[in-house]
């Protein structure tokens, strides 16, 4: 292809970068970019980009008209801006997390700058806390009015039904008292009493129903939570949170900051080294001496001292995405030699069918509690077990904190995800071309140059077809797994959204689908570009 | 400076809770920096339920948890997992409610026209729920109710509630460990934060529960709250500080510092200014309303953390006593508190043979670490922390008889067995 100009060659690589990562909707795009027949090209935009946009516009509206009008008890249904305000207050959360992290971690002048702008920034922030609350006490007071301004002339209403609704009853007593006096007299039939009885009680119910209907009425009032109420309560409470931050950082400047907790240690090291140069019996000597010791081993245990960080949404997404992403080489590393012996040799194949059949429609739930049992019995310490020693004290990996819930977690991810790649590898190995394996067989090509050189390359394609549908599967089973081990992550995330069950929990929640989603889809592309640069072929699905 | 004294084996801690607004004592030793006074890192993990929670803490996940106070006791004695458990710090009384769901509530107005007001008198008796229990009863069907664990306060309240009406809440025996032997009324485990939603699906029509859950139920109105555990047992105690006897054994001196960051997280958290007002409930309520923490809205918390509660929206009652954190040295670990889980135990057949009077008495010691307590509360004594008055120096670890129940039985918690015998419902020996 030496014929092509420099801008083709841009053209055609990019086409095919787009081709490979199964992106193709952006294809026109290209295409029209480089005025490749404009007009071919526009239609395949509008068709294939802008309809499914128009498509997904409607979803939001639709969504947006539907949510406020359907109310439970256990919450409004949140509104797309909703949901995207969840976000942001996700994110501020970890940014506090940062900032208090660098707040710990500050030392010397920088120290004393921040504290000078956030004690300004406290001042103020509080003032406008005292104004909000002020201002909602008002909302509070004045909406507490309107209600019992409503509420004044039902609660009469039901006050004064009952009290007719108690006369009525007693006259009725004493009209059946009167009916039973005659009977005894024998001036009336029994009948008639049982008839007036029956009357009576049913009377009584129509009774009761009315005065429902108004209590009803009275609760509907006290249930409605007045807009504007909430709005300030909303408004109020962010500000006060804020200060609340704040002056936590404040915390952290000052008696929590690392640098002063490692000078204070190093000072009494100093007065402790003081009253060692000025001790006189031995006892005395000792004890100083001691304390110097520890005061310097304190020192230097809190200078390496780190933050306690507060699990924020984007450290639930990385220690999901490491999670998974351990389970998935599980899987991988088992699925692929087992399902190569099961292509080669068919008595293996038969000797695995049953545990395969048996096992793959396992739930991970049931999955997750037999790792706990079995798996956590290695870990009978898991501060001190090597393994976590280890992985804790790498970069990166270390400050996902890895614990055993984790490897649990990972572990009921490699279970679920190790089937599809197990069933693929062995179907592709099996299905090798007969022809090859005969060159194979006339080469006089040994087993391991046999696996190398033809068995596994041909069936590449399909062996990353199943890992594609394998990480998927880990990806799903991954979140109930964390919810249910309540190992962090966003399955845990979710869970203790909905175990919260504030007025932003299923904000939060839907926030997490969406998160999960996407997470899910990049994951997905990603697989197929690996299937795609192994496959000899063009035809591999890409949706 | 205070941790000159204390020569910590670990500096470096992680505590498991639950999603409660007794879990406060941790969260604001934490967040109010009395574990980094004492020279601790301290993590705080929320946990899904109470089983994982002590799991947790037998497999060394966690070092110490917020614990149901019968969780140690029954962890010890072997009643569901089996460890040695042990605890030195009390970290609240009160803070139960039983909750019923609206359709209950409003069989129970019927059956009791006094309580068709407004503001009704408390404290409510199961009395106008009977004739509810009795109706499901004809019809072949069994009032389900749900509480948060087998050994939890929880159970042992609405238990006694109900029996104390005459309803039987059912027995434990070897073979029946969900105590549903001669049950009147079902009770099944649910995890506090799954209470509202199971009583909004009818799975359940009642529950005793911790804060914010009753409260919950009223902002949503999806239930009434009936009765509170004050009015149950006034002042009865409720969650502990929990770590495993191996780990107390070989962290003594952290324990002792975490003991004394709780300590002064209590005193905080109760403090009041002259008129009675607690002063620093509200902060509390801000710091709790975090997601990572109990996270529900800050006004449900607020609801009864400041010394209120609502039963219904219209019926707001003063609870000063609501959650009690350090008054009345009530995070001291008395022994008599741990006698009366054990004879509730014995009496709902969890405990399945009879035990002599002093079993009581050394089971509550093995549990119960007062010395760990003395210690660290003589430390902030004399860094000036809390008065002497805060701290029953001199006790042998039993609280005076009272008789300060729903049902006016004399508790003594050296008189266990005649204790178990004054009651109509349950075990006697």
């Amino acid at each position: 292809m030496s014929d092509q100009t420099p801008i083709e060659k841009i053209k055609y690589g990019l086409l095919k970068t787009i081709d490979v990562s199964g992106f193709k909707v952006f294809d026109p795009v290209v295409r029209l970019f480089f005025g490749e027949e404009p007009r071919k090209q526009l239609g395949d935009i509008s068709r294939y980009m802008i309809a499914p946009i128009i498509f997904v516009c409607c979803c939001m509206l639709f969504w947006n008209f539907i949510a406020p009008r359907h109310k439970t008890k256990s919450g409004e249904v949140p509104t797309p801006k909703q949901v995207w305000n969840a976000l942001v207050t996700n994110d501020t959360l970890d940014e506090r997390e940062n900032e208090k992290e660098s707040d710990f971690q500050l030392s010397d002048e920088q120290r004393e700058d921040t504290i000078a702008t956030v004690t300004a920034l406290v001042a103020e922030r509080e003032k406008k806390s005292e104004e909000l609350k002020a201002e909602l006490a008002e909302i509070e007071a004045q909406c507490k009015k309107e209600q019992g301004e409503a509420l004044e002339p039902l609660n009469q209403a039901l006050a004064q039904l009952k009290a007719e609704n108690k006369k009525l009853r007693e006259s009725r007593a004493a009209e059946s008292a009167k009916i039973s006096k005659a009977i005894a007299a024998k001036e009336a039939d029994p009948e008639k009493l049982l008839e007036y009885l029956r009357n009576d009680s049913e009377m009584t119910l129509a009774e009761k129903d009315s005065e429902k209907e108004l209590k009803d009425k009275i609760k509907k009032i006290r249930d409605e939570e007045p807009k504007r109420l909430k709005a300030a309560q909303l408004a109020s409470s962010q500000v006060a949170n804020e200060v609340q931050h704040l002056k936590k950082r404040l915390d952290y400047l000052s008696t929590g900051n690392r640098s002063q907790k490692v000078a204070q240690a190093e000072e009494s090291a100093t007065k402790a080294l003081g009253s060692l140069s000025s001790a006189d019996s031995p006892a005395a000597i000792l004890a100083a001496a001691k304390s110097v010791v520890k005061s310097e081993q304190r020192a230097s245990k809190i200078s390496e001292q780190e933050y306690p960080r507060a699990a924020t949404i984007w450290f639930q997404v990385w220690r999901s995405l490491f999670t998974v992403f351990v389970g998935f080489v599980l899987a991988a590393a088992i699925a692929i030699p087992v399902g190569i012996m099961c292509g080669l040799n068919r008595i293996a194949m038969a000797c695995l069918t049953p545990i395969i059949s048996v096992f793959k429609p396992v739930s991970p739930v049931v999955w997750l509690l037999i790792f706990q049992i079995i798996v956590g019995a290695f870990f009978p310490n898991p501060d001190t077990h090597p393994l976590f020693v280890f992985l804790n004290g790498l970069p990166w990996i270390g400050a996902l904190n890895v614990n055993p819930a984790l490897i649990f977690s990972a572990c009921t991810v490699a279970m679920c995800a190790v089937w599809p790649a197990l069933v693929n590898t062995a179907l592709g190995v099996s299905s090798v071309e007969k022809d090859h394996l005969n060159v194979a067989k006339v080469l006089r090509l040994g087993l391991w140059s046999r696996l190398t050189k033809i068995i596994i390359p041909s069936s590449l394609p399909l062996v990353f077809a199943g890992l594609r549908i394998s990480l998927g599967v880990g990806w799903m089973v991954l979140i109930a797994a964390e919810a249910l081990s309540s190992s962090d992550g966003l399955g845990k995330f979710v869970w203790d959204e909905y175990q919260n069950g504030s007025s932003h929990s299923f904000a939060n929640i839907l926030l997490a689908c969406f998160v999960i989603g996407i997470i899910g889809f990049f994951l997905d592309r990603f697989m197929i570009v690996l299937q795609r640069s192994v496959s000899f072929d063009d035809g591999a699905a890409t949706v | 400076m205070a941790q000159d004294e204390l020569d910590l084996e670990k500096d470096s801690l992680k505590f498991g809770f639950i999603k409660l607004t007794d879990c406060a004592p941790i969260v604001i030793a934490k967040e109010k920096g009395f574990f980094e006074t004492e020279g601790l890192q301290v993590e705080v993990i929320a946990q899904p339920n109470w089983k994982q929670l002590l799991d947790n803490v037998i497999n060394g996940e966690l070092d110490g948890a917020h614990m149901l106070s019968g969780q140690p006791i029954a962890a010890t004695i072997g009643f569901g997992t089996k460890a040695h458990i042990v605890t030195a710090y009390t970290l609240d009384l009160n803070g139960n409610g039983i909750t019923v769901s609206n359709d209950v509530w409003e069989q129970m107005v019927e059956n009791e026209p006094a309580l068709d007001t407004e503001t009704p008198q408390h404290p409510i008796s199961a009395a106008s729920l009977k004739p509810v229990v009795q109706e499901k009863l004809d019809a072949g069907e069994k009032l389900q109710m749900g509480m948060v664990f087998p050994v939890s306060t929880h159970n042992y309240e609405i238990r006694y509630w109900l029996a104390t009406s005459g309803i039987h809440p059912g027995m434990y025996t070897s073979e029946d460990i969900k105590g549903f032997t001669d049950a009147e009324v079902e009770l099944s485990v649910t995890p506090p934060p799954q209470m509202p939603s199971a009583l909004e699906s009818g799975t359940i029509s009642g529950y005793c529960v911790g804060e914010p859950w009753n409260q919950q139920a009223v902002a949503k109105s999806i239930g009434v709250p009936v009765t509170t555990n004050y009015d149950i047992w006034k002042n009865n105690p409720e969650k502990v500080f929990g770590v495993t006897k191996a780990w107390a054994d070989e962290n003594p001196n952290t324990h002792v510092a975490v003991v004394k960051a709780l300590i002064r997280a209590g005193k905080w958290l109760d403090a009041t200014d002259e008129s009675g007002k607690l002063i620093n409930r509200e902060e509390a309520c801000r710091i709790l309303a975090k997601p990572n923490y109990v996270g529900a809205d800050y006004e449900v918390i607020k609801n009864s953390m400041t010394g209120f509660f609502y039963f219904q929206k219209s019926d707001k009652r003063e609870m000063p006593d609501f959650n009690v954190f350090f008054k009345y040295q009530c995070s001291y670990p008395w022994y008599s508190d741990g006698v009366w889980f054990l004879t509730q135990m014995r009496r709902w057949g969890q405990i399945p043979e009879a035990k002599p009077k002093e079993w009581y008495d050394e089971t509550a010691k093995k549990v119960y670490l007062p010395d760990v307590y003395k210690d660290a509360a003589s430390r902030l004594l004399k860094d000036g922390w809390i008065a002497k008055s805060d701290v029953p120096w001199d006790t042998d670890g039993y609280r005076p008889p009272t008789k300060d129940f729903i049902d006016g039985i004399e508790y003594d918690g050296k008189k266990p067995i005649e204790y178990l015998n004054s009651h109509t419902i349950g075990n006697k020996d």
